[in-house]
């Protein structure tokens, strides 16, 4: 059983469905993608994931606990973390203090692990942010931002990290090196699940991907087979005339 | 001053590239440096203030004085819920309003004195900034601070049909605080020491909780509270314990108000004191450690230094704040920090930011 079991999870908006029964299974010792066109149910997954909103219908497993409904400060205490598309950093503060709080918070969530930053430096350096310390969160370049907020969520300790769009707005540069970062993250031992539209991003990080559309599921599998699926063509590409 | 205390934006131009502090400075030796600039600043600071009664000051300034000490300490609380948690409120002088009116009802119903009476006023303040608190879960921004409003005239309704139990709209008188070591409270200068030393106290404990993890916590809520949410902060809770806070500093705030006044009636603590209240910590800035202090010099000494009535009073507070608003969004305390920084900037150049 993966660490994250997602059963028949539903999220209706009045009469909006945004996701109609989606079963998943996400791992924290690896890389997950989960790609689908705009309006797919991608961010409301993870909304309804985190606790930002309650489900409609289903079940949310997180290491064979019941998580579904609780509220977002206690789920990511459980070391479900993520990260948001827009709301990165906490603006108004300087980047050692963001890091600083999330540090905080992530030394009581141990868990019996030696903590693996010991100081705000430490982090801003692997995400390669060191020196950057004294700089206003709020007015960094969009590349420094991203990395800032994956930096504020690792801080937080998660055992799966959910990366909201990451490569959104990143120069390919930019998303190269970030995807770098990424990548160290399950040898770590951290899980990591990522939405992203970004394709050449996504199938360099993802062993597996999960495709939605209109708030289902429609493909699972390695990231070759799904690229290869016929019905992810179609939503992508068009179905044939 | 450091920027993990001071926590504010400072505009570049006014020289705010000093203000930024450095990765690593939390253990450096410059932040000790630092701190002891603060601590040297705060001690001549109240010995000046404490030195002010005996260079024949006279008795209006010094009563001047009392009120602006009381008021700070109010200040001081507001200041935490709104410089740090972000959450403004325009019915604080309610949160006075319970902690006064606590202890003169403890001292008229069941004759308890000011010294037992002390604690009562601050927890029963705190609680009832808790419960004032308590829609800010559900509502922000302006909607809630319409509800603080409410809340203030809520209580001055209560006040005013509280018949015998709270002095109706004619309120309530207390005596005087009895002695301790000899010291008569009644002497308008033993009263303006009394009042220092709670402000004191105050100053204290704000910086502590401004320089604390949970004053970066409060801060964090104010940046983005979903992002405080997403890395396990229980915001609602720290909201709550925010408003409570600020409402045990009002407590005490009202508790001296009561016993210098020695007569309160409901209209003190009304939607006029509590626009003060308001107009004096964004004057003087919620922000930074001085602040609230400065904000309350302004206001209560303005009048009397312009020389001004009450109804012009009025105007030059409006003409104040909407000035500080445009020009200084941090409040005079960052104004004065800018220039602080600027002339230490010349005169030492690189020397402080090396230092720092």
């Amino acid at each position: 059983m993966a660490a994250l079991e997602i059963n028949g999870l539903s999220k209706a908006f009045g009469g909006v469905i945004a996701l109609g029964g989606v079963d998943l299974s996400i791992p924290d010792d690896r890389i997950t993608g989960i790609v689908g066109p705009n309006g797919s149910g991608k961010t409301t997954l993870f909304n309804v994931i985190t606790g930002v909103y309650p489900p409609t219908g289903g079940s949310i497993t997180w290491h064979g606990e019941d998580i579904s409904g609780r509220a977002p400060h206690q789920i990511a205490r459980k070391g479900l973390v993520r990260t948001f598309q827009q709301a990165m950093s906490f603006p108004g503060l300087s980047v050692k203090e963001n890091i600083q709080i999330a540090l905080e918070r992530g030394s009581r969530q141990l868990r019996g692990q030696a903590p693996r930053w010991h100081t705000p430096e430490d982090l801003l350096d692997f995400v390669g942010l060191g020196g950057r310390g004294g700089d206003d969160a709020g007015s960094m370049p969009f590349g420094n931002l991203r990395r800032l907020g994956v930096a504020v969520a690792l801080a937080a300790n998660p055992v799966l990290l959910l990366l909201d769009e990451p490569a959104a707005g990143l120069s390919d540069g930019e998303a190269n090196m970030l995807a770098d970062l990424i990548m160290k993250l399950p040898e770590m031992g951290i899980g990591v699940c990522l939405i992203d539209h970004h394709m050449t991003f996504m199938t360099a990080l993802c062993q597996r991907l999960i495709v939605l559309d209109f708030g289902t599921k429609i493909a699972d599998g390695t990231t070759q087979s799904v690229l290869t699926d016929p019905k992810v063509m179609e939503v992508y590409l068009g179905g044939e005339l | 001053m450091t920027m993990e205390f001071l926590n504010l934006k400072v505009p570049m131009a006014l020289g705010g590239a000093h203000g930024k502090a450095p990765a690593g400075s939390t253990e450096g030796a410059g932040n000790r440096g630092r701190r002891i600039e603060q601590i040297a600043l705060a001690v001549a600071l109240i010995a000046i203030v404490a030195a002010l009664p005996s260079l024949n000051i006279g008795y209006r300034f010094l009563s001047i004085a009392i009120t602006t000490g009381y008021t700070a300490i109010a200040l001081y609380g507001l200041g935490l819920q709104f410089g740090q948690a972000g959450i403004m409120s325009v019915g604080h002088a309610a949160m006075l309003g319970v902690g006064a009116y606590t202890a003169a009802m403890l001292s008229n119903h069941l004759g308890v004195g000011f010294w037992a009476a002390l604690p009562a006023s601050i927890v029963f303040a705190a609680i009832a900034g808790g419960l004032v608190g308590l829609p800010s879960l559900r509502v922000s921004g302006q909607h809630y601070i319409i509800i603080t409003f409410c809340c203030c005239a809520l209580l001055v309704i209560c006040l005013t049909n509280g018949g015998k139990l709270t002095g109706a709209a004619t309120g309530l008188d207390v005596g005087s605080i009895p002695r301790v070591f000899g010291i008569n409270f009644d002497k308008l200068f033993n009263y303006y020491y009394l009042v220092l030393a709670a402000l004191v106290i105050t100053l204290g404990l704000v910086y502590a909780i401004v320089n604390s993890s949970y004053g970066r916590t409060l801060r964090s809520i104010r940046e983005n509270e979903q992002l405080a949410r997403a890395i396990g902060i229980n915001v609602d809770l720290h909201k709550i314990g925010v408003f409570m806070a600020s409402g045990a500093f009002a407590g005490l705030a009202g508790i001296l108000q009561v016993y210098y006044l020695r007569h309160i009636s409901p209209t003190l603590y009304g939607a006029f004191p509590s626009l003060y209240l308001a107009l004096m910590v964004m004057l003087g800035g919620g922000r930074l450690i001085y602040g609230p202090l400065i904000g309350a010099i302004i206001v209560n000494f303005l009048p009397e230094v312009m020389d001004l009535n009450p109804v012009d009073s009025r105007i030059a507070y409006g003409v104040a704040l909407l000035v500080v608003i445009l020009l200084l969004p941090g409040g005079v305390s960052s104004g004065l920090l800018a220039i602080y920084r600027w002339i230490c900037g010349r005169l030492f150049g690189r020397v402080s930011k090396a230092g720092s």
